[in-house]
């Protein structure tokens, strides 16, 4: 008589199947680590603030420092003076804008020059007081994947003030 | 954080949408049904990911909503009381060859569905029906009254 397809010690009695409902929640476990891990902010988009203060002007960077392909986002960059500035300027690296389509920068600078490779925005005469903030909104080209350094300084003219650099992760 | 909390959100309205269009409804495919999935996963794809184009992205969503599944398929099986409201009860369409026609307006069941189910188990008459159940997934059972 020929053996039954249906293997009664296997698919009835689970013969060496013990372990699976364990496997099976190992793999649950892994599975639910990945919400877990986006709640709490690893893959983005949480904004962080970041503070440099010189005796001129305190310089305010806020934005995600974690992003992924796609997403909308924007940086929020403040001059606060302390004292008048007549020429304020903010230099932005490569980071900033490479990989990245930027939307819209608001306000739109009086300038914007070329130092070196870094993007220039000049704007008008800051008094002691008075408060600059430029939002730059952003799209991560989906292509974009990596770390990166997006340094921004503030100068009065040729002459720098302070500066901020910050690591950006894009995740796939 | 924002992708899960959409993700669930969505989840449980598509659950809720699901309990409260009818189970005849969810089983019937028909062509206007089929554009209406259609669209509506894509409705659901925009609000969920938004513009976000990453694997990243699409990981998160696909383990929340898995772990979700399971997790009202746990709630199903630890709590007797929850079936009812989760996956809700069978409703009985014909007893012994008579219809109950109450229970056939509260699901929207017409004859001609009791006796199209009925020919595809080739029985040509109501009163040939010992027992006709709407099932929870939206089937109509049928047992012959010979059984």
């Amino acid at each position: 008589m020929a053996d039954s397809f249906i293997k009664t010690d296997v698919y009835r009695d689970l013969k060496g199947r013990n372990r699976h409902p364990w496997h099976r929640r190992g793999l649950l476990v892994l599975l639910l680590a990945i919400p877990v891990l986006a709640l709490i902010g690893v893959f983005g988009q949480r904004t962080d603030r970041t503070e440099a203060n010189a005796p001129q002007a305190t310089l305010t960077m806020s934005g995600p420092s974690r992003l992924r392909g796609g997403l909308l986002y924007q940086w929020k960059l403040q001059v606060q003076a302390h004292q008048d500035i007549a020429k304020p300027k903010l230099a932005l690296n490569e980071g900033f804008l490479n990989g990245l389509t930027v939307n819209t920068i608001e306000p739109q600078a009086s300038q914007e020059l070329n130092r070196n490779g870094h993007v220039v925005l000049e704007y008008d005469t800051l008094s002691a007081g008075q408060k600059l903030t430029v939002w730059i909104q952003y799209q991560v080209n989906p292509t974009t994947v990596g770390r990166r350094t997006v340094r921004v300084e503030l100068d009065d003219g040729d002459t720098p003030i302070t500066s901020i650099a910050k690591r950006v992760t894009v995740f796939p | 954080m924002d992708l899960v909390i959409r993700a669930t959100v969505v989840f449980f309205f598509i659950y809720l949408v699901t309990r409260v269009v009818g189970k005849r409804e969810l089983s019937s495919m028909e062509p206007f049904d089929l554009i209406l999935l259609i669209v509506t996963g894509d409705l659901v794809q925009q609000a969920i990911t938004q513009s976000d184009y990453s694997v990243t992205g699409a990981l998160t969503v696909i383990s929340t909503i898995a772990l979700l599944t399971v997790f009202v398929s746990w709630v199903n099986w630890r709590f007797r009381r929850m079936r009812s409201v989760l996956e809700g009860q069978p409703v009985v369409l014909v007893e012994n060859g008579k219809m109950i026609e109450p229970n056939m307006k509260r699901e929207r069941i017409t004859v001609e569905d009791i006796e199209s189910e009925g020919r595809q188990q080739q029985i040509t008459d109501i009163g040939d029906i010992r027992w006709a159940l709407l099932e929870t997934n939206g089937r109509i059972s049928i047992i012959p009254a010979s059984k």
